[in-house]
C-alpha cells in the first residue's frame, strides 16, 4: 500500500502563474531606465546620480515611514517607491538642491500615493505631482540649467550671454534663438530635466520595456504620433519637438503608469492622444514652454471616464437573431 | 462581427513532459473504491451488495433520472463492502469497494450491442457509461439525446490547452481510426452534417494523423487551433471552429453545436465496438515530483495514491496534488481518494511550487482585461466584489466568465480573481432570486 | 441637555470650530490665508459680524415671519459687512485692499448665515451673542493658523516678519490654491485627531454626525436608523 498524505494544500485553480509579479515588473522600470541614466550622468557629471539616488532613498524611505506610521504592510519590496523616486529624479534639473528633491519625494510618496491608499489607489501619477508641485513651488530653482561643454554648441552660445534659466531647447525656441541640431537633441547632448535630454537612451529603455511586455505600445505610439502629427499641423519641427523636453520621457515612463492610466487598449489609445494634445497646446498657446507634465496628469484625471467609456462587452450573441448566425 | 475578432487567452508554459510517451496500462490494484457520482446529475444507486462477486463491465449501479450515467465495475472480483466515504469532490458518498481477483473477466453482457434506430444508439450511448471526459462529465447519453437533424456541427475536441496534459493526445495518434468510426456512428444517427475536430497547433501529428484516416472525407474537417490557452474551452472551440457564439445561459445546442472530447468519442465506440463500457481512464500522471511521469489507463475507482505509486512513486514529500490541469483543475485534500471517470490528470507538486503565493495590491496594469477570452474586464469585476457592489458585478457581466482561470494565471498582484468571481457570481444569482 | 454659557462659548472653538468641523466658509478662508495679517483681519471682521448679527437676529425673532427670514437675516447681516467695510477703509486701507471682495462677500458667507438660522433664530439674545463670539474666535483662530502655516512656507515670514526667507528657498506653492487644500486638509485631519472621541460619538446618531446636522431641517434627534 502506499504511502498516504492526508495534508495536502488545498487552493483554488489556477495552480500554475505568470512569471511576472508586481516587483517584478518594476525592476523592469528601473533596468529600462538605466541607459538614461547613464547618458545624464555622461553629460552632467557625477551629480546627476547622486540626485538619482537621493531621491529613490527619499522615496523608499517615505513609504517605509508612512507604512509604518499607519501600521500597515511594509511594501518597500515591490520597488514601486523607488520608481517613483528615479522617475522623479529623471523630471529635476541637475542643480536643484537634494533638500527640495526631497520635499518633491515626500508630496510623491506620502501626499499623492501614501494618502489615497497606496499602490494602485492613487489617481495621479506620483512622480509627476511631486514634478509639478516643485515646479509651482521652487519656480527659479526648477529652471535654473546646468550648463557644460559637452553640450551642443547652440546652448553654450546662450549660457555666456544669458543667464542659465532658460536654456533648454524649448526655452531657446520660446525666445527665437538658434536651437541645437536634431541630431544633437536626440543623442541627449542639451540641458535639460536630468532624464529627459536623451531621446535615444530612452526609446532604448522603452524597446526594452515592449519587449518584455511590461508596457503595450499603445501609449507611447498614440501619444508620440499625436505630437508629430500636431507639430506638422502647428508648423514645427516635428523631430525637435519629439526630441525635446520631456515627451520622451513622459510617453514612455510616466504616461504609461499603470494605475493613472486606462485599462483597456482603446482607452490607452486615447489616453495617449489627449496627452499629446494638451502638451502641444501648451507648448504652442501656453505660457510655459513645456507641457508634458501637466498634459499628463490632466489625462489621468479623466482616466476613470476614459475606463468607463471603453468598457468591454462579454463575448455573447448578437441580441437578435439568436443563436444560429 | 464574424471571425474578424480572436477571442484572448494567454500563453501557459506547455510543460508537456510526457508528450510523445505511450500509454502503459496499469495491473489491477489490490481494491478499487468505484464512487457512485461520477457525473453531473442523479447519482446512481449500488446494484450489489457485499459478498456478491463482479466481472469487469458488469452493471453494479444504476439510476432512473434522465441526467445520469450507468456504472460499471471496472474489475472483477468480491464486493467487500458498500460503504459512505469522502470522494474527490470533496462530499459525502457511496462507494463500492471491490476486492480484485487479479483475473480481469469480462462479464457476460459485455457484447456489441445491436444499434438498429436512434433509440437504440441512445441507449447504447447512456449504456457506455460513458461522461463527458474533458471534464465536464456531463451523461454522453444525455447529450446525444436530442431530436435528429437539429444540429449542424459536431464539434470534436482535441485542444488539451491545459499544461502537462498529454493523455488525449496519445489518444488520437493510437486510436486515429477508433474516433473518427465513433464520430460517423454520432453523425450517421444524429443526422449531423459537419463535423469539426479541433486541434491545437502544437501538435501536428495528431492533425496529421487525422488528415490521413479521413483521406477526403468532405463532412469531417480538422481545424488547427492556435496554441493559447483556453482554446478547449467549450465557448471557445465552437467559437473558433464555427464561428458561432455560445455565452451564459445557453448551451452549446442553442448554437446548433454539440461538443464532445475526442477520449468520450473513442470510449463511446469502444462500447459501439466490443460493448465493454467505461471501466478504465487514460490518465496523465506528471507534476514536478513524480519519478516516472507517464500516461497510464487506470481502472476506474483505483486509488490516486497506487496510481502514483505505479508511476515509481514521489521524489520528495508532496504538497499539492490536482486532478486535471493545473489551470482549472481541483487540488485535493488528500491522495487515498479513488480516481473517477472524468479525471484525465493527476499532478502532484512539491511544496517550492505550491507554496501560497502573497496577494498584492491591484496595479491596474490590465493584462487581466487583455487575457480574458470572454472578454471581460477582471479588474473592475474584482473591486466591484471587494466593495460587495451587486450592481456594478452586472454591469460588468461577470455572470460570462467562465472559470478558465486566464486572469489569475496572469495577474502580477497574484490575486485569486476567478476565484473571487465564482464567489461573485453567487451573489449575483442570489441578489436576483429576491 | 442644555449647554451652559460657557459651553456656548467655547463650543465654536475646537469642538463644533464652524471651518474645520463644520466646514462651512471654505472658499472665503482658503482664498485669504495666504498672509497672517489677512487671515487675522478677516477673522476679525467675520468676528464683529457674526457677533452683531447674532444679537440682532435673536432680537428680531419674534418680528421676523418665518417665511421671509433669510431675505430678513440677509439684509441685518448686510448692514453690519458694510458698516465692517467702510471701518476698514477708513482705519486700515492696506487690509481692505489686500481682503478685496471678500469682505463684501460675508454677506453670503454660510457660516453667519449658518449659525442665524441653526442658532440665533432659536435662541436668546444673550447665547446668541456667546455663540456668535465663540464662533467668530474660532473662525478667526483657523484662519489666522492656517494663514501663519502657509505664510511660513510658503514665503518664509509671519506676520510680514522674516523667518525663514533668505535662508531657505520658500516653497511658494503653499501660498497658491493647492496649498491652501492641502493645510486645509491637514488641519481638519488634526482636529478629527484631536476630537476622536466626540467624533466618533457623533458618527453613531447618523445624522447627528453630520456636519450640516444643526442646519437641516430634517434632522432627527438620536438619529434616523440604527
Amino acid at each position: 500500500m502506499a504511502e498516504r498524505h492526508t495534508d495536502l494544500i488545498v487552493a483554488s485553480a489556477p495552480h500554475v502563474c505568470a512569471p511576472a509579479n508586481t516587483a517584478s515588473i518594476m525592476r523592469d522600470v528601473l533596468i529600462a531606465l538605466i541607459p538614461a541614466l547613464a547618458v545624464s550622468v555622461y553629460v552632467f557629471g557625477i551629480r546627476a546620480l547622486i540626485l538619482a539616488v537621493s531621491c529613490v532613498i527619499f522615496c523608499v524611505f517615505f513609504e517605509w515611514l508612512v507604512r509604518k506610521i499607519m501600521k500597515r504592510d511594509n511594501t518597500i519590496g515591490d520597488l514601486s517607491a523607488a520608481v517613483t523616486g528615479l522617475i522623479l529624479a529623471f523630471n529635476l534639473p541637475v542643480g536643484l538642491p537634494i533638500w527640495m528633491a526631497a520635499v518633491g519625494c515626500l508630496i510623491a510618496i506620502v501626499v499623492v500615493k501614501q494618502l489615497f491608499g497606496g499602490l494602485g489607489q492613487n489617481f495621479a501619477n506620483p512622480a509627476i505631482v511631486g514634478r509639478i508641485a516643485l515646479f509651482i513651488g521652487f519656480a527659479s530653482p526648477m529652471a535654473t540649467w546646468v550648463i557644460n561643454s559637452k553640450m551642443s554648441p547652440a546652448i553654450m552660445a546662450v549660457a555666456e550671454v544669458d543667464a542659465v534659466t532658460g536654456a533648454t531647447p524649448l526655452g531657446l525656441l520660446a525666445a527665437g534663438q538658434q536651437v541645437p541640431s536634431n541630431l544633437e537633441m536626440f543623442l541627449g547632448l542639451i540641458s535639460g530635466s536630468m532624464g529627459e535630454i536623451s531621446a535615444a537612451a530612452l526609446i532604448l529603455g522603452g524597446i526594452y520595456l515592449i519587449v518584455r511586455k511590461v508596457i503595450s505600445p499603445a501609449i507611447p505610439v498614440s501619444f508620440l504620433a499625436t505630437v508629430a502629427v500636431l507639430s506638422l499641423v502647428f508648423g514645427l519641427d516635428p523631430i525637435f519637438q519629439l526630441c525635446a523636453g520631456g515627451v520622451m520621457l513622459g510617453a514612455i515612463f510616466m504616461a504609461t503608469d499603470y494605475v493613472t492610466s486606462p485599462i483597456t487598449t482603446s482607452g490607452r489609445i486615447i489616453f495617449g492622444i489627449g496627452c499629446g494634445l494638451f502638451t502641444m497646446l501648451i507648448r504652442v498657446y501656453a505660457s510655459y514652454p513645456e507641457g508634458v507634465s501637466f498634459a499628463i496628469l490632466l489625462m489621468n484625471i479623466l482616466t476613470p471616464h476614459i475606463d468607463r467609456l471603453t468598457r468591454h462587452k462579454a463575448f455573447k450573441p448578437a441580441p437578435e437573431g439568436g443563436a444560429a448566425k | 462581427m464574424g471571425l474578424t475578432k480572436r477571442l484572448s487567452g494567454v500563453h501557459v508554459d506547455h510543460r508537456k513532459n510526457t508528450a510523445g510517451m505511450p500509454i502503459i496500462p496499469m495491473p489491477v490494484p489490490e481494491k478499487v473504491y468505484i464512487p457512485m457520482s461520477m457525473h453531473i446529475g442523479a447519482p446512481c444507486k449500488p446494484l450489489v451488495k457485499a459478498g456478491d462477486t463482479v466481472k469487469v463491465g458488469q452493471l453494479i449501479g444504476d439510476t432512473d433520472a434522465r441526467i445520469g450515467a450507468p456504472i460499471h465495475s471496472s474489475v472483477s472480483g468480491t464486493v467487500e463492502a458498500v460503504i459512505q466515504g469522502m470522494t474527490q469532490l470533496g462530499k459525502t458518498d457511496t462507494s463500492i469497494v471491490i476486492k480484485t481477483d487479479g483475473k480481469q473477466e469480462l462479464a457476460d453482457t459485455v457484447v456489441p450491442p445491436e444499434i438498429n434506430s436512434f433509440e437504440d444508439f441512445i441507449k447504447a450511448a447512456r449504456d457506455s457509461g460513458v461522461v463527458g471526459l474533458g471534464g465536464a462529465s456531463f451523461p454522453m447519453g444525455a447529450k446525444l439525446n436530442i431530436k435528429p437533424g437539429t444540429v449542424d456541427y459536431l464539434v470534436i475536441n482535441g485542444a488539451e490547452c491545459e499544461p502537462y496534459i498529454t493523455v488525449d493526445h496519445a489518444v488520437m495518434l493510437t486510436y486515429t481510426r477508433d474516433i473518427v468510426d465513433g464520430i460517423k456512428a454520432i453523425m450517421k444517427w444524429l443526422q449531423i452534417p459537419n463535423t469539426i475536430i479541433g486541434i491545437e497547433g502544437n501538435k501536428p501529428d495528431a492533425i496529421k494523423a487525422f488528415n490521413d484516416v479521413l483521406a477526403g472525407d468532405a463532412s469531417i474537417k480538422v481545424h488547427e487551433l492556435r496554441q493559447i490557452y483556453p482554446q478547449g474551452a467549450e465557448r471557445v472551440i465552437i467559437y473558433e471552429c464555427t464561428g458561432r457564439k455560445v455565452s451564459y445561459g445557453m448551451l452549446p445546442l442553442n448554437a446548433g453545436c454539440i461538443v464532445a472530447n475526442v477520449s468520450s468519442v473513442l470510449k463511446l465506440q469502444h462500447y459501439l465496438k466490443t460493448g465493454l463500457p467505461l471501466v478504465s481512464k487514460y490518465i496523465t500522471v506528471d507534476g514536478n515530483i513524480v519519478v516516472h511521469p507517464q500516461n497510464v489507463e487506470v481502472p476506474v475507482g483505483t486509488m490516486i495514491s497506487d496510481v502514483i505509486e505505479f508511476c515509481g512513486g514521489l521524489k520528495e514529500e508532496p504538497k499539492k496534488i490536482v486532478l486535471g490541469g493545473p489551470m482549472m483543475g481541483r487540488a485535493i485534500p488528500r491522495d487515498d481518494l479513488a480516481v473517477m471517470k472524468a479525471n484525465s490528470a493527476i499532478l502532484c507538486f512539491n511544496g517550492a511550487f505550491a507554496g501560497q503565493r502573497k496577494e498584492t495590491a491591484c496595479i491596474s496594469c490590465g493584462r487581466c482585461v487583455a487575457a480574458c477570452p470572454m472578454g471581460l474586464m477582471p479588474a473592475k469585476i474584482s473591486r466591484a466584489f471587494r466593495d460587495k457592489d451587486v450592481e456594478m458585478l452586472k454591469e460588468y457581466e461577470v455572470l460570462y466568465c467562465m472559470d478558465c482561470g486566464s486572469c489569475a494565471y496572469v495577474c502580477p498582484a497574484r490575486k485569486p480573481l476567478n476565484f473571487e468571481f465564482r464567489q461573485a457570481k453567487a451573489m449575483v444569482m442570489e441578489a436576483s432570486k429576491k | 441637555m442644555k449647554k451652559t454659557k460657557l459651553q456656548i462659548l467655547t463650543n465654536g472653538i475646537i469642538r463644533e470650530n464652524p471651518v474645520l468641523v463644520l466646514v462651512l466658509g471654505t472658499c472665503p478662508t482658503l482664498a485669504i490665508s495666504t498672509q497672517a495679517i489677512n487671515g487675522l483681519g478677516m477673522g476679525v471682521s467675520v468676528l464683529v459680524v457674526l457677533t452683531c448679527s447674532n444679537i440682532m437676529i435673536s432680537a428680531l425673532k419674534r418680528i421676523i415671519p418665518d417665511t421671509v427670514r433669510i431675505p430678513c437675516y440677509i439684509v441685518v447681516i448686510a448692514s453690519f459687512v458694510t458698516m465692517v467695510q467702510l471701518a476698514l477703509k477708513a482705519y486700515l486701507p492696506s487690509l481692505d485692499k489686500a481682503l478685496g471682495v471678500y469682505i463684501p462677500l460675508i454677506v453670503v458667507n454660510c457660516i453667519i448665515l449658518g449659525r442665524a438660522e441653526a442658532f440665533a433664530g432659536k435662541n436668546s439674545v444673550i447665547d446668541s451673542a456667546l455663540d456668535g463670539i465663540g464662533m467668530g474666535i474660532g473662525y478667526t483662530l483657523t484662519a489666522t493658523v492656517m494663514a501663519c502655516i502657509r505664510e511660513l512656507l510658503g514665503s518664509g515670514t509671519i506676520f510680514g516678519h522674516a523667518v525663514t526667507a533668505g535662508t531657505i528657498t520658500p516653497f511658494t506653492i503653499m501660498v497658491m490654491a493647492p496649498g491652501g487644500f492641502f493645510i486645509f486638509g491637514c488641519l481638519i485631519a488634526l482636529v478629527n485627531k484631536l476630537t476622536k472621541g466626540k467624533v466618533k460619538e457623533k458618527q453613531q446618531n447618523k445624522c447627528l454626525g453630520c456636519p450640516g446636522a444643526a442646519l437641516c431641517s430634517h434632522v432627527q434627534e438620536g438619529g434616523a436608523e440604527e
